[in-house]
């Protein structure tokens, strides 16, 4: 037996797999320390903050939590959220997240480690990424060896599409949940190749902490289903698929209707439907076996043709029944939408308003993914060749996620596991192929005692000897031999027969080859280090509360403008004076000023934040008695014309809009914000109803006035300003931000004298009007 | 009052009746000066005695403070003139149904008759002045009002008084002129000149701790006038120090509810206009825009965050440590910038801490066998009072023997046990509350406690005792098999 190179040969082969095993605990810790290293950016370039917009209602959450314990968090009703109608809280929240926080907190201050709750809500993510990286490295090694799920969980530790949603600070249900997500599937795994009820009910048990970490949690209650569906239907029912998926669905069902956001749906709603419908035909199959081992076989045609049509029929006219009685809820809209792309702008704009519930861009794909995305359809290519019950996992799963992933941007991330898994079983094959120094010995047929001595020769890799064959011809033919008994595996098989009939010299022989490919998959291995790297560092690390900008020297400067409003909100503000806004920033006021807000990131009431849209988008006057009636003391915009920020109001407005024609098309029409020629316009040719909207008056309300008579411009839009901006009658401006980021404008009480502000307002100009030109009291105030 | 208490009364009333009696005599004012410097939230009032005994063995001199003013003043401290030894102060019990209130003070020696003496009475009032008006728009001036009384209380006679009132600036814009003290002086009964508005000479005063004196002379002036900075005032501070020796550190933690207790804002806050009066540096004087706080030398790891983060606007300059026997008036300088400028009436809250190694402030006495530590009560504030200050010093765990050396009394103490990091028996923890604290009040507790060689081992002890067992753990429960069947193997 020749090698390429020179593999030591007197090594026991007890210490082959110590060392292996050492190794793979130190890679593992190592890619566990990469996973929370790299998602450091955001402290290190920022600090210890809570990010974006969700997270700042999960910290509050979790402060309850701490603060007052669970049952108080529990029982919580949170009065100013969705003022005057109030939020409970407790039975409208994904618990998991807050008390997973809440249980590291305790303990920590149990054993006196006094670690403040937001350096433990900012770094769950990081430390929770660790755990992913295992997880995903189990799962891998089910599916083909550990050496392929060390690659997995490397991938899955710095893949920017995970790390999008768990950077430290990015304190979202995402953060636990993906972990969550890998192992229950791992376990399901482990269950279904065993067969082992115990592993089922871990299984169950962290599908329950799934259900009370995030609403994905419906993946894995169709995935798993799916998954059984299709092994019956392939006709691999096996017993331990009955114990398995009986054992996990009873319980897990069960566990995850103690969640009180969930309640009854896991039997009420269409989205639970099919795994309760996959336990019955289980049942069924399962009785049917039993039946058939005590049946002759003719009859027990006969028997099962009737039943299948009689049980069938029966199964859905009851479904349809319960479904037109209101027993089962149909589907929702944000489940239709995950169809029809086009139906959530149609008839949700809520839903549509959210930039991460568009479709997914190609790019993007790349940005997240980078080379895994190419490497992706290998490995699950690779994953029919042997084609085992847990491939077949990973192949639906493939499938539905890539489906999923293309729908929403969100749901990039539940690709992203399967995406690493099957690249790192596709990656993994190619280094085993050509790492193995075996040198094929050049035979022209007989390809089963070439892969009878590959697996002789092979222990200077740390693959097991029986994976590791030498040739990919070989290694084909192995995986054939291996696996039977499915039709597919067969077919695979008979092409490979005929292929290696050619009498063709093949395998890898000598270093040159395997150099060639090795180093070539190494720097593609590299490059994806510095992608990810880069990627990790300039796209997802802002936390977008605190915006940076750099100087022409390269020097970083905060832009802070957020917090300054929300503390002055926070410090000089009557405590129970409401704050309206649009829903965007409804949590981070409720978490860092602590003042009411009449609509939130919750959405959970349409007519709620139409009736704001409606306030935003109206005139003055129509807006004024729809303030007053709220009891909004403030009103909070966002206005990036100054410094260029573009996520402002202005260009959130045309939603806002569209929300409150949704509700009131009488009162606002989309079309009459634009101009005549279709344009959306901030400058002299915005249309008059734009013009006198709150939103426009908010936002340029003595902008022009800063460039002291000269052309103001927007810096977002990129369009010059009417020299003369817009007057207020009913507001006045309270507050206004360094770099005029947030502008908060106070509501004004009702005239004294009982008339309308507006006249009133004319009245006191008028007076003045007599001592100069009109506009000589604004222009004073700037020289 | 108790029974008991009543009778007693008439008997006190004697004493303090024949002590004035006795002392009126025994002392002669050769002249008195005092000059109030007014500032925003705090006013100090220096008062210099020249006094000449009439008696032989005098020892003990007496003051008398208008009884508003007492309620206003937070400091009293009386020296000879030119020395530095604070001498010895009595304050008598305070009497609501007089109008002033006697402080006795302790000569260092007896003076003997015809002999003189230089005092200097020096006092701090707080929450003195007041905004007039009461509000100010945004680019408008801030003015304040100061009120005292016009002559200066004296159990003896008094050959010639003034009162000097000094403004930071030159701008006053009224002050009272006196109508009753025409035939206490030939000349102007008061005169301005610059930013100092002087009252007096007034010659020849009988002893004036009485009735019939105050209500024919006192009366109160009023001075209002320009103040160029913004009045602070810090609601409330919150100090903690903590002693590490493992650490060898001290760390220095303030939690500072600032407040502009100037005039309130009017109308609305404009951040253009803000934004170009920052730009002609014209700012008004209500307006707060930064802060500069100093800070000991050799600190390290400052930080600056409020309830919602960190604070990216701020600079420090640290000076390197100094040794502790030298002297150095050297400070690092922290100068820290809101979020929003603080206008008029509005508040803002944050923290501010740093380490500072040990050896700088901490000594051993080997004979003693303790350790005393060095805490400040406060870092002054330029210009500003703070209202309510809670001290709490967390000493290492284990420490014993506690003593405390104060530089004045606190209004509160208590000490009780502060579990953080890893502790198993807690550190002792001594709470000191303070109630309007000035610059004068910054000075350092001297905390000194034993701590033996066993104190220092706990923690390791108890760390490594809990990891130990949480590997015996393991290893036993890896060694349980819970299978119901032999295991095989996959």
């Amino acid at each position: 037996m020749s090698t390429a190179y020179a593999v030591p040969t007197d090594l026991p082969p007890s210490t082959v797999k110590n060392a292996a095993s050492l190794l793979r605990i130190v890679a593992l810790s190592l890619i566990s320390g990469a996973a929370i290293a790299s998602r450091l950016f955001a402290v290190i370039n920022f600090e210890s903050i809570i990010h974006e917009f969700d997270p700042w209602f999960n910290y509050r959450a979790t402060r309850v939590l701490a603060a007052k314990g669970f049952y108080e968090f529990w029982n919580w009703f949170d009065p100013t959220a969705w003022y005057p109608l109030g939020r409970v809280v407790g039975g409208t929240v994904y618990p998991g997240l807050m008390a997973t926080s809440g249980v590291i907190y305790n303990i920590l201050h149990a054993i006196n480690l006094p670690v403040d709750i937001r350096n433990i809500c900012v770094l769950l993510a990081p430390g929770f990424s660790a755990l992913t990286a295992w997880s995903t490295y189990m799962f891998t090694k089910e599916m083909k060896d550990p050496s392929a799920g060390l690659l997995a969980a490397a991938f899955i530790g710095i893949a920017p599409g995970y790390i999008s949603r768990s950077v430290a600070g990015s304190y979202d249900n995402e953060a636990i949940a993906i972990f969550l997500l890998m192992f229950t599937f791992y376990c399901w795994i482990k269950a279904l190749k065993q067969g082992s009820a115990l592993f089922g009910t871990i299984a169950a048990v962290f599908y329950f902490y799934m259900v009370a970490a995030w609403g994905g949690y419906v993946f894995i209650t169709n995935m798993i289903p799916l998954h059984a569906l299709v092994l019956v239907l392939m006709g691999r029912f096996s017993d331990r698929l009955y114990v398995a998926y009986s054992s996990w669905y009873a319980i897990g069902t069960l566990a995850s209707m103690q969640v009180p956001f969930v309640g009854f749906q896991p039997v009420s709603t269409s989205e639970h439907m099919g795994a309760l419908g996959v336990f019955g035909l289980l049942q069924i199959v399962a009785f049917g076996q039993l039946v058939r081992s005590h049946v002759s076989s003719q009859q027990f045609q006969k028997l099962l043709q009737v039943s299948v049509v009689v049980i069938g029929l029966l199964g859905a006219f009851a479904f349809a029944f319960l479904t037109y009685n209101g027993k089962i809820a149909p589907w929702t809209g944000r489940f239709y939408s995950l169809w029809d792309t086009g139906y959530a702008k149609k008839y949700i704009p809520i839903i549509a308003s959210v930039s991460e519930h568009q479709p997914t861009a190609w790019p993007s794909f790349f940005m997240d993914l980078q080379f895994l995305i190419f490497a992706f359809p290998a490995g699950v290519i690779l994953c029919f060749r042997e084609l085992r019950d847990e491939h077949l996992f990973v192949i639906i799963y493939a499938v539905m996620a890539s489906y999923f992933a293309g729908v929403m941007v969100r749901l990039m991330l539940t690709l992203t596991p399967v995406v690493c898994v099957a690249s790192a079983i596709a990656l993994s094959n190619l280094l085993d192929t050509y790492i193995d120094p075996t040198e094929p010995t050049p035979v022209e047929d007989d390809t089963k005692s070439e892969s009878e001595a590959s697996t002789v020769g092979t222990n200077g890799s740390n693959a097991p000897a029986a994976q590791a064959p030498s040739g990919k011809k070989i290694k084909k033919a192995a995986a054939a031999v291996n696996v039977s008994g499915s039709a597919l595996s067969d077919f695979v098989a008979a092409t490979k027969a005929t292929e290696s009939g050619s009498k063709v010299k093949k395998g890898i022989f000598g270093l040159d080859v395997r150099a060639v490919v090795v180093f070539n998959t190494i720097g593609l291995l590299a490059f994806f280090v510095l992608h990810c790297t880069w990627t990790t560092a300039m796209a997802y690390s802002s936390p977008s509360v605190v915006l940076a900008s750099s100087g022409p020297d390269g020097s970083q400067h905060i832009i802070d403008d957020f917090r300054e409003a929300y503390y002055w909100l926070r410090q000089n503000t009557a405590e129970d004076a409401v704050v309206m806004s649009w829903w965007d920033y409804g949590y981070q006021i409720a978490g860092m000023a602590d003042r009411p807000t009449l609509v939130d990131n919750n959405t959970w009431n349409n007519t709620h934040i139409a009736t704001v849209g409606k306030a935003m988008s109206s005139s003055e006057e129509n807006a004024y008695p729809i303030l007053r009636k709220h009891d909004v003391e403030y009103i909070l915009v966002i206005f990036g014309g100054l410094i260029g920020y573009s996520g402002d109001d202005i260009n959130k407005f045309l939603w806002m809009v569209r929300i409150a024609q949704g509700v009131w098309p009488d009162e606002i029409q989309e079309s009459n914000y634009f101009t005549n020629t279709g344009e959306y316009r901030v400058d002299d040719r915005a249309s008059k109803t734009m013009k006198e909207s709150l939103m426009y008056k908010m936002s340029y309300y003595r902008f022009a006035d800063l460039f002291g008579g000269g052309q103001g411009t927007d810096r977002v839009r990129q369009q010059s300003l009417p020299k003369v901006g817009p007057t207020l009658d009913y507001l006045d401006e309270a507050f206004t931000s360094e770099n005029w980021i947030v502008r908060i404008y106070q509501v004004k009480k009702e005239d004294p004298l009982g008339r309308d502000l507006k006249s009133a307002n004319a009245f006191s100009e008028g007076k003045k009007r007599k001592r100069g030109k009109p506009t000589s009291r604004r222009r004073a105030l700037v020289q | 009052m108790s029974p008991s208490s009543w009778r007693t009364l008439p008997f006190l009333l004697l004493v303090s009746v024949t002590s004035v009696f006795a002392s009126s005599k025994s002392f002669e004012n050769t002249a008195i000066v005092r000059t109030a410097e007014l500032g925003g939230s705090v006013v100090h009032v220096t008062t210099t005695y020249a006094i000449k005994a009439l008696d032989d063995g005098q020892k003990t001199y007496t003051v008398a403070l208008g009884r508003a003013e007492r309620e206003k003043t937070s400091f009293i401290e009386a020296k000879v003139k030119g020395s530095k030894e604070p001498l010895k102060i009595k304050e008598r019990a305070l009497d609501t149904s007089k109008d002033y209130h006697l402080v006795d003070i302790t000569l260092p020696k007896a003076l003997s008759t015809d002999k003189t003496l230089n005092l200097v009475l020096e006092t701090v009032q707080t929450h003195a002045t007041w905004p007039s008006p009461a509000t100010a728009a945004q680019n408008e001036d801030q003015s304040l009002k100061y009120q005292t009384n016009l002559l200066i209380l004296s159990p003896y006679k008094t050959s010639v008084q003034r009162t000097k009132v000094k403004t930071l600036s030159p701008r006053i814009i009224s002050y009272t002129t006196p109508e009753n003290a025409k035939d206490l002086t030939d000349k102007d009964v008061v005169t301005k000149s610059g930013a100092t508005v002087t009252y007096g000479p007034y010659d020849n005063l009988p002893s004036s701790t009485n009735k019939e004196f105050i209500e024919k002379y006192q009366q109160s002036i009023l001075i209002h006038y320009h103040h160029e900075q913004p009045v602070l005032e810090v609601l409330n501070l919150q100090r903690s120090v903590e002693v590490s020796h493992w650490g060898a550190n001290i760390n220095t933690e303030d939690k500072i509810d600032l407040y502009n207790a100037g005039p309130k804002l009017k109308g609305h806050f404009s951040r253009l206009q803000h934004q170009s009066q920052k730009y002609f540096n014209k700012l008004s004087a209500h307006v707060l825009p930064a802060l500069t706080l100093h800070l000991p030398a050799g600190l390290s790891n400052p930080y600056y965050y409020d309830l919602i983060g960190n604070v990216s606007t701020s600079n420090i300059r640290i000076a390197p440590s100094v040794p502790k026997n030298k002297q150095g008036t050297q400070f690092s300088v922290l100068e820290i910038r809101p979020r929003y400028p603080l206008l008029g009436g509005w508040n803002y809250t944050f923290t501010l801490g740093w380490d500072l190694p040990l050896g700088d402030v901490a000594s051993y006495d080997k004979s003693a066998g303790k350790y005393t530590v060095e805490v400040p009560i406060m870092t002054p504030l330029l210009g500003a009072v703070v209202n309510n200050a809670e001290l709490s010093v967390v000493l290492p765990e284990g420490a014993s023997n506690i003593e405390i050396l104060e530089p004045f009394p606190a209004l509160a103490k208590r000490t009780d046990i502060h579990k953080t990091y890893l502790d198993t028996t807690g550190r002792p923890r001594l709470t000191f509350i303070y109630k309007n604290l000035t610059v004068k009040h910054a000075e350092s507790i001297y905390v000194s406690y034993k701590l033996s060689w066993v104190a220092h081992l706990k923690k390791p002890v108890a760390v490594s005792t809990a990891i130990l067992g949480l590997f015996t753990l393991g290893m036993f429960v890896r060694r349980i098999n819970l299978s119901l069947t032999p295991t095989r193997k996959v």
